[in-house]
């Protein structure tokens, strides 16, 4: 056995929540959760625009997206820290832009690529990554939410799964023009997550996991997954 | 369905196989985006046995290379991951290859059930090692005699023997193939004394001490980088099973007189439609395989889903016996020499 270079030497230490620095950190991840809450239940809504028949169910949703967006603001009070609300914003803004454009040319698949499934598996990851190491208070907050999230995947691959043939070109060019922004997103962020001990390695890989798993849901093969999702890993 | 959780033998490997696939951005990535990059189902395949059944398989590639052994959190999200993605699958029974398995024991990964929101069962998988440990002991079985070896009077080597292969085949070779005597190598002192207690015999020897004497010699253990031998100090004729991983043997051996033939191999009797053995550098890739995955498909073909092998030093004689008869039954045989060496005059002739 190979075990000289087998040897476990890390274990997972809960970080200095009351530290300066993990405050300073926290001011900006906090801000990013409570900004792309609200921006999901701001898209949700819009998205009852381009699905008529949905807007009860994605009503649903969207209040949901406040719900956690108050739990998560309630999170930053319980540690004493005030959320970069402009950093957030500047943060979602490229994303957002694409979303925004999608929408006004009616392209429901382009919307719900980004909102439903690109978003909502990079929550997943991050919420997962997040709960082992956040603090008492925010990580009972956070496991409530991350159950919610796999629901708001799930309506969106529901839906393109349900209209694959129709969509599959348009998945994979809004995948071509999202996905870099994304890891880029990520990129952004990753000095302030490791500061809450978590690691951009394992971050860009769970979003990958839930990411390719929602596409393979929807219908894509897996010689597809791996070289749509290689534009997350190279950019 | 079963299922097969592999990785590249090395980095290099990795990428090549990665731009063969046609997946060019992965292929010119450095190790730390592969250390991000998820497990990917790479293919599906049939396979069917002597007996007329037919059972689906998968393929899965963890995304490790053994370059990512120092990191111990990679190498474990690679596996745990790879396991995760087995087991969403609905996959019944999956096969822990190469690095995969001691990762998982060395680790001891079966402290961290829960991965995400899955609840890994580990009734879905197995080290395949009860295999590998019954085609390593079938192997010396079927080729030493071919050399002109006497087990009943060859001393047996075995490197690496207090380990979970090791320590079964030695108990295979003591008890059902009656070997001269068994030379004991491994690191840790006391699992070799407890070893040797519940043998009732074998000697304990440092490696050094062991190779010169020895008429066979079963590598279980992966080889240091720094590994040395000197092929004048080997006996004549000598059998060396190279059953470790990764199977590098013959890189630090050089010599006619030395047949070296990988360890815990199989054939099966007819192709397999799948490209994954190609990866794997067999001789002949559509029939060769490793007996770890060549298990889940035994454990497939005969509806016995369970973790056949796990945990460590649990491979009973039975066990083995068992799993042995299933995989002649369905058409495995142990990989043999390919020729014995013939002598000079022959090929003058």
């Amino acid at each position: 056995m190979a075990s000289s270079v087998l040897d476990p030497c890390i274990t997972d230490e809960l970080p200095d929540f009351s530290s300066e620095a993990y405050k300073l950190a926290y001011s900006r991840i906090n801000a990013i959760v409570i900004e792309g809450e609200q921006e999901a239940h701001d898209n949700y809504i819009s998205l009852g625009g381009l699905i008529p028949g949905q807007v009860e169910e994605l009503a649903q949703l969207a209040r949901m997206e406040m719900k956690h967006m108050k739990g998560f603001q309630a999170c930053g009070k319980n540690l004493g820290v005030v959320p970069d609300m402009q950093f957030a914003k500047i943060f979602f803004a490229p994303l957002h832009d694409n979303f925004k454009q999608a929408l006004s040319e009616n392209k429901v698949v382009t919307c719900l690529v980004i909102q439903a499934l690109m978003i909502e598996a990079f929550a997943i990851a991050a919420y997962h990554i997040y709960i082992p190491v956040a603090d008492p208070f925010a990580r009972k907050i956070t496991e409530g939410v991350v159950k919610d999230e796999y629901t708001h995947l799930n309506y969106g691959q529901e839906w393109l799964k349900a209209n694959f043939e129709a969509s599959r070109d348009e998945i994979m060019q809004a995948n071509r023009h999202n996905l870099p922004i994304i890891r880029q997103m990520l990129e952004q962020v990753a000095d302030d997550a490791a500061e809450l001990h978590m690691e951009k390695e394992s971050l860009i890989e769970d979003f990958l996991i839930a990411y390719q798993e929602a596409l393979m849901e929807i219908g894509f093969g897996p010689r597809d997954l791996a070289r749509m999702s290689a534009a997350a890993l190279v950019s | 369905m079963f299922g097969l959780i592999g990785h590249s033998s090395s980095f290099l490997d990795a990428r090549l196989k990665a731009r063969d696939l046609g997946f060019d951005d992965l292929a010119d990535g450095e190790l730390d985006i592969w250390c991000s990059a998820p497990p990917q189902l790479l293919e599906n395949f049939e396979v069917t046995s002597n007996t007329g059944k037919t059972i689906q398989g998968t393929y899965i590639d963890s995304c490790f290379v053994p370059e990512m052994l120092g990191r111990f959190k990679t190498a474990t999200r690679k596996v745990q991951n790879a396991m995760e993605l087995a087991q969403k699958r609905g996959i019944n029974i999956t096969a822990l290859g190469g690095f995969t398995s001691i990762i998982f024991e060395n680790f001891n990964l079966a402290k961290f059930q829960q991965i995400r929101s899955t609840l890994l069962q580990w009734e879905r998988f197995t080290t395949g090692n009860t295999h590998t440990a019954w085609v390593i002991c079938r192997q010396v079985e079927q080729n030493a005699p071919a050399l002109g070896i006497n087990l009943a009077k060859a001393r047996v080597a075995v490197v690496g023997a207090t380990g979970d292969i090791g320590s079964a085949v030695c108990r295979w070779l003591t008890r059902r193939s009656g070997v001269g005597e068994l030379l004991l190598v491994a690191r840790q002192q006391q699992r070799l004394n407890d070893l040797r207690k519940e043998l009732g015999g074998g000697r304990v020897l440092s490696l050094e001490e062991a190779l010169p004497e020895a008429d066979v010699v079963v590598w279980v253990a992966s080889l240091p980088q720094t590994l040395q031998i000197d092929s004048a100090s080997l006996r004549n004729p000598c059998l060396m099973i190279d059953g470790g991983y990764p199977k590098n043997l013959d890189s630090k051996i050089a010599s006619p007189n030395i047949n070296i033939l990988k360890g815990g191999i199989v054939e099966f009797a007819r192709d397999i439609g799948w490209q994954v053995m190609e990866i794997a550098e067999m001789a002949n890739p559509r029939r060769q395989l490793f007996a770890c995955f060549a298990e889940a498909m035994l454990l497939e073909f005969e509806d016995w889903h369970t973790n056949f092998s796990w945990g460590r030093n649990n491979i009973t004689l039975e066990a083995m016996e068992q799993i042995g008869a299933a995989s002649i039954r369905h058409g495995f045989s142990a990989l043999g020499l390919d020729a014995i060496s013939p002598a000079p005059a022959a090929i003058a002739a």
